[in-house]
């Protein structure tokens, strides 16, 4: 059984009395199979949240069905399985880091020990044991990001939506939410994200869909989209000028395929940034 | 596997839940300490008048008369500061949610949308008892204080004025009826009871209206219009004996079934004046505000439910 099922999802949105209704999703179908990670990339406005928010039932579609492991969407215990971080999450000021994730649990029916256990292991897998008892009101943008992602996974779903889960994060934090991201993916949780950032999507998808005014113009898998089928990479460590002429004489002299470049690959700015700043090699 | 499905999940817990977090939002919210220091004053401020009135003055009317004034100077406060107190924090709860989308997540949450509109008016509900067991205390002590106080002095000058026995016993039954009595207990009751009608309303507005000055606007208006349509109706039906039709009997009574009718809690001022509060009063209204909580409550439910955010 998938994990997310979205058939032929429409969703309009009345504006004023005399236009005719806003369109935000036409016609998406996307299936997520459990343990997969889908990425939806497209530019803002494109109808990516009301996805989301159709899949929880937060909006009702105008036609279409969407299901989650099996159970519609317009059920509650749909939402048993799945949690959700908005965009641009805001949680109740007055409560603490640690209050919160207990509210969502208790919400989610746990508590006591279990409650309080799943608390600190939360904290910890989102490194915010360290404000654990401060407000929430103090939380800065990248935390409020993963203290909002820990709220999403207090029952344990076996899937995760993620509406644009690094906008507006530095890149420190946003490298914190896509690492936390590639382990929800070993634990065999699913996740369904949006973005427009996309180099950030390539990083953690399998499987993307590009959406455009409301209609999924491209999807697959990720490989399978970026791969460029006739042309093949190869990277060396300390090579030698001389050896690398040689390789470039001896493809010359095959004359099966083409020399295109060599020359040294680019380290990515964020990978320059993340050196610096935190001394990670990576 | 994972823990939740070894729970039985209880819907009274969750409701639980969620009113305690409003509850607890509420009292974190400063703005309603400002509002309890000024019932609080209001009532204290009773203490303040003691040693001029306690003279002989005590005697008969007068001591009544302050016993009176204590309590209509507690309940009206307690009035004031209840209905102001359900109507605003109710009006401020939902659209805070919503401009914070904290909402998304608690709905993304296995809640029913019921149970997230009954858990936040519980919390209300629960603000509004305690605070008003709080000045329900305070008054009754100041009662206490002031009645022990006027009975003594009463019974010193009966005494030396040589009235006798029957009459000083009868002063006694007269002034313990203006003291701390069960009446009274119903009549703060009846308090809670209209505040709680006020919440329910202000929630079902909210769930239209996302603004809360609109929301407590429209819910002080259904205040008035419940205390003066009994009044309209009665100027009606006796002004035009002849031309009450059944039509407008009916109006008339759809009327009250959508807005309250406050005539009923009449009875507190009937209190304040020593009257007692029979048994069946008080059945009726905590019966009519059972009605009209749920009532409301339901039809905030029907809006809610197909609401998209
Ligand atoms: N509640 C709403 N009422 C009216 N229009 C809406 C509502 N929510 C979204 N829209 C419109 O639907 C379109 C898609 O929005 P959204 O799904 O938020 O895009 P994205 O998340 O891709 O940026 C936008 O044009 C937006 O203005
Ligand atoms: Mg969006």
């Amino acid at each position: 059984m998938p994990a997310v099922e979205i058939r032929h999802l429409v969703k309009d949105f009345k504006t004023s009395l005399k236009r005719q209704p806003l369109r935000a999703v036409d016609d998406v179908s996307i299936t997520i199979e459990a343990g997969e990670v889908y990425g939806l990339i497209g530019p803002n406005g494109s109808g990516k949240s009301t996805t989301m928010k159709a899949l929880l039932g937060l909006v009702v579609p105008t036609s279409g069905t969407c299901s989650i492991f099996g159970k519609d969407s317009l059920k509650v215990d749909s939402r048993e399985d799945v949690g959700f971080l908005p965009e641009n999450p805001y949680f109740y000021k007055h409560l603490t880091g640690a209050e919160t994730l207990e509210f969502y649990g208790k919400l989610c029916g746990l508590r006591g020990a279990v409650l309080k256990d799943r608390v600190s292991e939360l904290l910890a897998l989102v490194d915010l044991e360290g404000a654990r008892d401060r407000r929430i009101a103090g939380y800065s943008k990248g935390m409020l990001q993963r203290i909002g992602l820990a709220q999403a996974l207090v029952q344990e779903p076996r899937l995760v939506i993620l509406d644009e889960p690094t906008a507006g994060v530095d890149p420190l934090g946003s490298r914190q939410i896509r690492d936390l991201i590639l382990k929800l993916r070993d634990r065999g949780i699913t996740v369904f994200l949006c973005s427009h950032l996309l180099e950030q999507v390539q990083e953690v998808c399998d499987q993307v869909g590009i959406i455009f005014k409301g209609k999924i113009v491209k999807s697959g898998r990720l490989q399978d989209l970026i791969a460029i089928e006739d042309q093949t990479e190869i990277i060396l460590k300390d090579a030698p000028p001389e050896l690398v002429a040689e390789i470039e004489a001896l493809v010359k002299r095959s004359g099966s395929a083409e020399w295109l470049r060599s020359g040294k690959p680019r380290t990515t700015l964020e990978r320059l940034f993340l050196r610096e700043t935190s001394g990670d090699e990576s | 596997m994972t823990a939740r499905k070894s729970i039985p999940f209880s819907r009274v817990r969750r409701l639980a839940v969620i009113a305690g977090h409003a509850f607890t939002q509420l009292v974190r919210m400063k703005v309603f300490y400002f509002l309890g220091f000024f019932a609080v004053i209001g009532i204290a401020s009773n203490f303040f008048n003691l040693p001029q009135q306690s003279g002989p003055e005590a005697l008969g009317d007068n001591g009544m008369d302050l016993l009176r004034l204590i309590k209509s100077w507690s309940l009206g406060p307690m009035t004031l500061f209840s209905v102001v107190m359900g109507i605003v924090s109710t009006a401020l709860l939902l659209p805070k949610d919503v401009e914070d989308r904290t909402l998304y997540t608690i709905l993304a949450k296995p809640v029913p949308r019921l149970d997230y509109l009954a858990g936040k008016l519980m919390g209300v509900l629960l603000l509004l008892f305690v605070s008003l067991a709080l000045m329900d205390l305070l008054m009754v002590i100041m009662l206490q204080v002031r009645l022990s106080i006027v009975l003594e002095v009463q019974a010193s000058l009966g005494q030396s004025r040589g009235w006798d026995a029957a009459a000083i016993e009868s002063l006694r039954q007269d002034t313990l009826a203006q003291g701390p009595t069960w009446a009274l207990q119903g009549a703060v009751a009846a308090v809670f009871i209209r505040s709680a009608i006020m919440a329910a309303i202000a929630l079902l507005i909210s769930t239209f209206s996302s603004s809360t000055l609109f929301t407590t606007v429209v819910s002080f208006l259904i205040y008035f219009i419940g205390h003066f349509q009994a009044d309209a109706r009665d100027f009606y039906f006796e002004g035009g004996e002849a031309g009450t039709s059944a039509a407008s009997r009916y109006l008339a009574m759809s009327v009250s079934l959508v807005f309250p009718d406050f005539q009923l809690f009449n009875v507190i001022d009937a209190v304040i004046q020593g009257k007692t509060m029979q048994l069946i009063q008080f059945v009726k209204l905590t019966l009519a505000g059972l009605y009209y909580v749920a009532v409301y409550t339901i039809a905030s439910w029907f809006v809610f439910s197909d609401k998209e955010f």
